[in-house]
């Protein structure tokens, strides 16, 4: 069956071109979602495809048990992985959007292989406007995101993300419309071997709706539903000395992955609109909020405009001792 | 020390009296010549200091107290600060001084700036004995500062614990 393979920068809007292509085409799009939906059929739970998938893998120097079972564990899922596209390629048209496509069906008659890029103007533009990120985060998440792509190229099949002999076609959406980009595509797949019009920014949107969750309560009238009883209180001393607030209003995305879907997010407890200032109330014992720690770390180096503040079990406590509360 | 045995001392009698003194010539001078001052102290924690500040003063000023309530849990029936002393003084056009024994949260000192904002003072500062910015959920002016705290539990100089301790010379650590 016939095969297109997608390379893309990240920013290059690529996935979407990937989405259109396959549309129109009526071919399968075999892209991250559909992967880790189907993937368990070849022994890869969702956690295992998510901690490998299209990432760099750093393997200690100094091996011990735990690290060969990383490794065993890295092969038999690149394994299974190829093993699934091509028995897929066996029944269906396909649409295969990066994770060494390109490589993996090199040989392979009916394949056309594209790659997506765009001048990192556009790029940053793209990804500031898409995640609502500043400039210098998202430069940061271009950069991480291409190196993980080209370090997993070089790494798992040892070829150079950027060895343009790879490709056919090389798309350039700094001075191609996606519109066109998707004909090109198309045109050229209907030349080795077609359909219905989609538009294109529905679709766009649609990502962007499902890229972006951002959920807005309005608190005012009845209580939201609390997470814990610490919050309620916290609520209450708020409401006590006249400090507006919202409840977790916004959900802020930390982790995206290489098709720009969101796989890490924070959604602080309150807001208070009057100081600009986000709160987290964590009431977990200091050894265990390592990890809130780590997204709110994230957090700053992304959103370092966003100001917030924590509130640990300890502060907690002292809050409520103050106020003889306990 | 009041025989107790759970308190260590953090600020001594000559530390508080030095640093009140140098903060009532530093205010003096800062409103020296520029119009009435009302210095509010805020009940009851810091009638010690204000009372000592006061006369550290060499301009001449008005001594008024203000008292709100404090929150008492979330079946608390009213559910919001509520003034339980209010000033005597009308301090519209007026240099204000307000007079607190510890900033640490800023929630109650936030409530009473904005309440005194209403008022239309000319002027409008804080003097705060301890500070605590580890402490701090909304930030706060602090204008004059007597000691910056570790965040820690402190009783005397008119903190109290449970109505105790307020007495104590001394600035000290409950453990």
């Amino acid at each position: 069956m016939a095969v297109i393979t997608i390379s893309r920068q990240f920013g290059s809007a690529g996935e979407i071109i990937a989405q259109m292509v396959a549309q129109k085409l009526n071919f399968l799009l075999v892209n991250k979602k559909m992967i880790s939906e189907k993937l368990h059929q070849y022994g890869i739970s969702e956690p295992v495809f998510t901690l490998f998938d299209e990432r760099k893998i750093r393997f200690p120097e100094n091996e011990n048990e735990n690290d060969e079972v990383f490794e065993t564990n890295y092969l038999h899922y690149l394994d299974a992985l190829h093993d699934f596209f091509f028995d897929l390629a066996i029944r269906e048209n396909l649409v295969i959007l990066g994770r060494g496509g390109q490589i993996l069906f090199k040989d392979f008659p009916p394949a056309l292989h594209v790659k997506i890029i765009a001048p990192l103007k556009n790029r940053l533009q793209r990804v500031q406007k898409l995640y609502n990120l500043d400039e210098a985060a998202a430069a940061r998440l271009i950069s991480e995101q291409d190196r993980d792509r080209e370090e997993y190229l070089r790494h798992v099949f040892g070829y150079e993300w950027f060895d343009l002999d790879l490709y056919h076609l090389v798309i350039n959406t700094g001075i191609v419309g996606l519109e066109e980009a998707t004909a090109l595509i198309v045109e050229a797949s209907l030349l080795q071997e077609s359909t219905d019009i989609v538009s294109l920014k529905d679709v766009e949107e649609q990502l962007l709706r499902e890229n972006i969750p951002n959920k807005v309560l309005d608190t005012t009238g009845s209580s939201p539903p609390f997470a814990h009883s610490s919050e309620e209180e916290f609520a209450k001393m708020l409401d006590f000395y006249q400090i507006k607030w919202l409840y977790e209003p916004k959900t802020f995305p930390l982790e995206w992955d290489s098709e720009g879907n969101i796989t890490e997010a924070f959604s602080p407890d309150f807001y208070l609109p009057e100081q600009d200032l986000y709160v987290e109330l964590t009431t977990q014992k200091q050894k265990l909020v390592w990890k809130k720690n780590k997204k709110i770390r994230r957090l700053k180096e992304l959103y370092p405009d966003v100001y917030i503040k924590i509130i640990y079990a300890r502060d907690y406590r002292g809050l409520l001792l103050k106020y003889g509360i306990e | 020390m009041n025989g107790e045995q759970n308190l260590e001392v953090l600020l001594t009698e000559e530390q508080i009296f030095s640093k009140v003194s140098s903060l009532g010539q530093l205010i003096s001078r800062d409103y020296a010549g520029s119009g009435e001052l009302v210095l509010v102290a805020v009940l009851r924690g810091s009638v010690y200091f204000a009372v000592d500040l006061s006369r550290r003063l060499s301009i001449p000023f008005i001594l008024d107290f203000i008292g709100i309530s404090s929150y008492a849990g979330k079946t608390d029936p009213l559910g919001i600060v509520r003034i339980t002393k209010d000033l005597d003084t009308n301090i519209a056009r007026k240099n204000v001084l307000l007079v607190e024994d510890i900033v640490d949260t800023g929630l109650t000192l936030n409530y009473l700036l904005k309440n005194l904002r209403t008022r239309n003072p000319l002027s409008l500062r804080v003097c705060a004995f301890l500070d605590m910015p580890a402490r701090r959920i909304v930030d706060v002016p602090v204008d004059y500062r007597g000691f910056e705290m570790p965040d820690v539990y402190v009783v005397g100089y008119g903190l109290d614990h449970q109505e105790r301790y307020r007495n104590l010379k001394e600035v000290a650590v409950l453990k």
